[in-house]
């Protein structure tokens, strides 16, 4: 079996067929990552005698024929999700041996579905950033140059290996901008489609699980696999009726895309080309166009971050030395609490952290935490008048295109890097992020956000919509 | 110079519920540390908080027990502050929206009226954990079963004016919440706690003093104890012409005195905002109307009943509901005897008297209301006297045996035996010849002492009705 241009379902076809055993295929997909990382440096661990015995598992399964919809695909999971057989990290340097006691639903999910978990993707600390640059073990490196950050471990994992899947975390962009920079699809599902249960997030109210594949069949079974009610994330209620939605796109004039006019001017000449040609592709597959227009994007980033940095300041408190983590020698409590926080937060979180306790401080509440609770509704009204005249919307995930590795970028420039990101986080809207293009060597992608619980819909656009990408050339 | 006392009360009530309030973890009381304990109490990572209906059914009935207006939407918050007791590094509270407000709850002033107590906000958090403080003072331990357990804090506005009034507040909050069976109630355990806040202002001032906050009362001994001591303080501070500094008090058992915490300029600032982990809690107003309407019933009602159905005098039934596991304990007695009026002296005498001495309620003891029947129904069989009734019962009560064991173990069986009362009798009456003399003389009144002296010789154990019959036959001789 050829690997080139697989896809997760055409994987798990196979190993229900008996046509080729899990465990073979696991054996390769680990050389093929060990070598990958060695190079990239994607993984924080490899679950290589545990993606084996559940390799053996799924083949035994399916000789006493049972048929599992994900049989045998190789799965990365991102080290800020609870899985128990090996260490998460959250990428903090006083967690490299905490092991969870118990298994992010997601994961549970996905094993339950047959999938193999390869191993723990590499990511920012705390999940801060959308570079991996903050990572205590380096940053991931961008398979279409490796001197260039990949912005998504999880999604250079797939673009070197088609076939594998990504389960990724997204709160202000992180998922999907990963995805571009590689150039494959990066779903952030609505709010409430899967359980956030063991997904470590700084951000209660933008840390969403998503996926990504590099077929946009894959996107689709793996959401129906993840997805669902759990009543351990009470955000999940709202999914209860929405339960194995189908999107079938049968008349594509039928559906409009709108976009928004005054954002695409401001583009840099390559994006803006991209985007170009993406709205002709559109125009092509046979979809309605809608200009419009989206006044409040800068506006949505700057609360975004107030919200979420207000948000990490709180999440991060239980990092406090008592119960979990690498706690330092102390005196007393307070240099406890010192030393230990010291250990555990990298720059950006220690940054975030102490934002956020200003941000929600007396006499900073009113003036900074209230105002972006106002613009988060504002923001919320527009992007649900906006929906209201076009089915989808498409826009641009990424600012820039991804940093060098050695470059050290300023905090507040990387804030910005979020400005197509973030503003759709804090509508609470999913989001395909879909590759559309090159610019010179490197993939760029655009992201198309649709209405809570449109995400069926959005991959069936995306599947029509996205380019298709070749292998990075370095990988193959 | 004459002040007006100025109190209100913070009281903080752990609900009685089969799970803490956002995880599956048993909500009970147990001596082992870390049983009750899960990833989400321990505030994991990862893992998410999931509200436990049967708390907010509680809180709801708590609000509505409190006359409070019911908030169909509420939320939880975030109190951000750290301490190795609060997992999460925050607590989760009803900040910006209680459940209930503007409640009351009515007592008697000290002048004897009736008056109206403001609640301001009834609201529902979880409970922190435990330290435990290695007696080297090297280190400290935490228990964390305590931690998540569901609590109300029921806040009054500054309405009491007294030591007096502050503790028939927190009787009758009690009262009700136990009525209700929200909680148990019980300040030893630590099910019920309250703050104290407490200024002085001149007699007929409308502004408020300064105040402090007294904390770490264990019992309502201690609530008025260190209200008083403070009312002592702030007086003399301000008869000095001082001002009295606004800081947290710790009540401390040992003096008998407040001592200083921490200062209110070095007080938190919590940063509240509310949690984006959880949904609002949503009520129905049928749902309220409901609860509303299945209210149990309270004290009064329940004292009431007891006066017009089962004859009890007012006083009693007043003194038997003053608690629901009291008022429970007598109605259970009643179910295996009926002399009611002899259930309810020796309930609310010797009983009463046993379980005050223990610290204890009336659940807590072992010695049960078949036991107590067991206890009355050996008086009416003559088996033993009532006087040695009260030792039985103190007895029983306090090893743990049946009546019946402490009667046969310790030999109290009642003399009602002829000759060998009759042999006494002879005993007496050959020591006290004088007495005997004046008996036959006409003072009559003096077969009391010869009674006594019988008594005496046997230990308090002759059946006293015979020995009267038996000395007045030899007497009349």
């Amino acid at each position: 079996m050829e690997t080139e241009r697989m896809t997760a379902c055409r994987i798990a076809e196979a190993v229900n067929r008996a046509e080729v055993s899990a465990y073979r295929l696991v054996e390769k997909i680990l050389d093929r990552c060990n070598h990958l990382n060695a190079n990239l440096n994607l993984f924080v661990s490899i679950a290589g005698s545990e993606a084996l015995e559940q390799a053996n598992k799924v083949d035994g399964m399916v000789k006493n024929g049972r048929s599992l919809p994900l049989a045998g695909v190789p799965v990365v999971v991102k080290d800020d999700f609870c899985y128990s057989a090996k260490p998460t990290t959250y990428g903090s340097p006083a967690f490299k041996n905490f092991s969870s006691p118990f298994n992010a639903a997601a994961v549970d999910k996905l094993l339950d579905a047959g999938a193999v978990i390869i191993g723990k993707t590499n990511l920012d600390g705390m999940s801060m950033g959308s570079t991996t640059a903050f990572s205590p073990n380096g940053p991931t490196r961008n398979p279409w140059d490796v001197n260039l950050v990949a912005g998504s471990a999880g999604a250079a994992a797939v673009v070197s290996e088609p076939g594998l899947i990504a389960l990724e975390s997204d709160s202000g962009g992180a998922l999907r901008q990963g995805a571009s920079h590689c150039g494959v699809l990066g779903l952030r599902p609505s709010i409430g489609r899967v359980s956030r249960y063991g997904l470590n997030v700084f951000s209660s109210s933008f840390g969403q699980a998503g996926i990504i594949a590099s077929a946009a069949t894959d996107l689709s079974v793996v959401l129906k696999v993840i997805s669902g009610f759990d009543y351990r994330d009470a955000s999940t209620a709202l999914c209860n009726s929405t339960a194995d939605q189908v999107a079938d796109i049968t008349k594509p004039e039928q559906i409009t895309i709108g976009w928004p006019e005054n954002l695409i001017d401001n583009l840099d000449s390559d994006q803006h080309n991209i985007f170009g040609q993406a709205l002709e592709n559109i125009q092509v597959k046979g979809f309605k166009l809608a200009k419009l227009s989206i006044s409040y994007f800068p506006e949505a980033l700057r609360a975004y971050h107030v919200i979420a940095c207000a948000e990490a300041s709180s999440n991060l408190s239980r990092y406090d030395g008592v119960r979990f983590g690498q706690a330092a020698l102390a005196e007393n409590l307070e240099e406890l609490y010192f030393k230990s926080r010291r250990l555990t937060f990298g720059p950006e979180a220690r940054r975030r952290s102490i934002f956020g306790t200003f941000l929600l401080s007396k006499g900073n509440f009113d003036l900074y935490y209230r105002q972006a609770l106002k613009v988060w509704k504002l923001v919320r009204q527009e992007f649900s008048a906006v929906l209201d005249q076009c089915d989808l919307l498409l826009l641009p995930v990424v600012k820039n295109l991804p940093y060098p590795v050695a470059e050290q970028v300023d905090f507040l420039e990387l804030y910005e890097g979020d400005l197509f990101c973030a503003p759709v986080s804090l509508a609470g809207l999913p989001a395909v992020s879909i590759p559309a293009g090159k610019a010179d060597h490197l993939p760029l992608g655009l992201q198309l956000v649709g209405p809570p619980f449109s995400d069926e819909l959005l991959i069936e656009a995306a599947s029509r919509i996205m380019t298709n990408m070749t292998m990075p050339p370095g990988v193959s | 110079m004459d002040y007006e006392v100025v109190i209100g009360l913070e009281v903080h009530v752990e609900l009685h519920t089969e799970s803490k309030l956002f995880c599956s973890c048993p909500n009970h009381f147990t001596a082992e540390p870390n049983i009750n304990i899960c990833p989400v109490c321990l505030g994991f990572p990862g893992a998410l908080p999931q509200m436990n209906r049967e708390a907010v059914s509680k809180a709801l009935i708590a609000s509505l027990a409190l006359n409070c207006e019911v908030a169909l939407f509420s939320y939880f918050d975030r109190k951000n502050y750290f301490y190795p007791d609060m997992p999460k590094g925050y607590q989760i509270s009803q900040y910006y929206v209680p459940i209930g407000s503007k409640g009351y709850l009515e007592i008697e002033d000290d002048g004897g009226h009736l008056k109206k107590v403001l609640i301001g906000r009834v609201h529902m958090e979880e409970d922190a954990g435990k330290l435990v403080h290695a007696v080297s003072g090297e280190y400290s331990m935490v228990d964390y079963n305590r931690a998540g357990v569901p609590l109300v804090e029921i806040v009054t506005d500054p309405d009491l004016r007294s030591p007096g009034e502050a503790c028939r507040y927190l009787e009758q909050l009690k009262s009700i919440l136990q009525y209700a069976m929200v909680s148990d109630c019980k300040m030893e355990e630590g099910s019920l706690r309250c703050d104290a806040n407490i200024s002085l202002r001149p007699l007929g001032s409308k502004s408020l003093g300064s105040k402090t906050e007294l904390k770490n009362m264990n019992s309502f001994r201690a609530v008025e104890r260190s209200l008083e001591h403070e009312i002592k303080r702030q007086k003399d501070i301000l008869n000095c012409g001082k001002k009295v500094e606004s800081q947290t008090l710790r009540w401390d058992e040992e003096s008998q005195a407040t001592i200083a915490m921490r200062g209110k300029l070095q007080a938190h600032d919590y940063r509240c905002f509310t949690d984006p982990e959880l949904a609002p809690v949503e009520l129905s107003s049928a749902e309220v109307e409901k609860a509303r309407k299945n209210l149990p019933e309270m004290a009064e009602a329940r004292a009431a009943r007891f006066v017009s159905r089962l004859g009890l005098p007012e006083y009693d039934a007043r003194v038997l509901t003053a608690s629901r596991v009291m008022a429970d304990y007598f109605e259970s007695c009643l179910e295996f005897y009926n002399n009611t009026k002899a259930v309810s002296n020796w309930v609310m005498g010797e009983f009463a008297a046993q379980l005050n001495n223990a610290g204890i309620e009336a659940d807590q003891c072992t010695f049960g209301p078949e036991h107590l029947v067991e206890l009355l129904k050996m008086i009416d069989e003559k088996i033993i006297s009532g006087k040695i009734a009260k030792d039985v019962l103190a007895k029983a009560f306090q090893t743990g045996r049946t009546p019946r064991q402490v009667v046969e173990e310790e030999g109290l069986l009642q003399i009602s035996n002829h000759s060998e009362l009759e042999a006494i009798i002879g005993k007496v009456i050959k020591e006290n010849p004088a007495s005997v003399e004046n008996y036959r003389g006409g003072k009559t009144k003096v077969i009391g002492f010869l009674v006594g002296q019988v008594m005496k010789e046997t230990g308090g154990k002759a059946n006293p009705q015979l020995v009267n019959e038996l000395l007045l036959e030899k007497l009349v001789e």
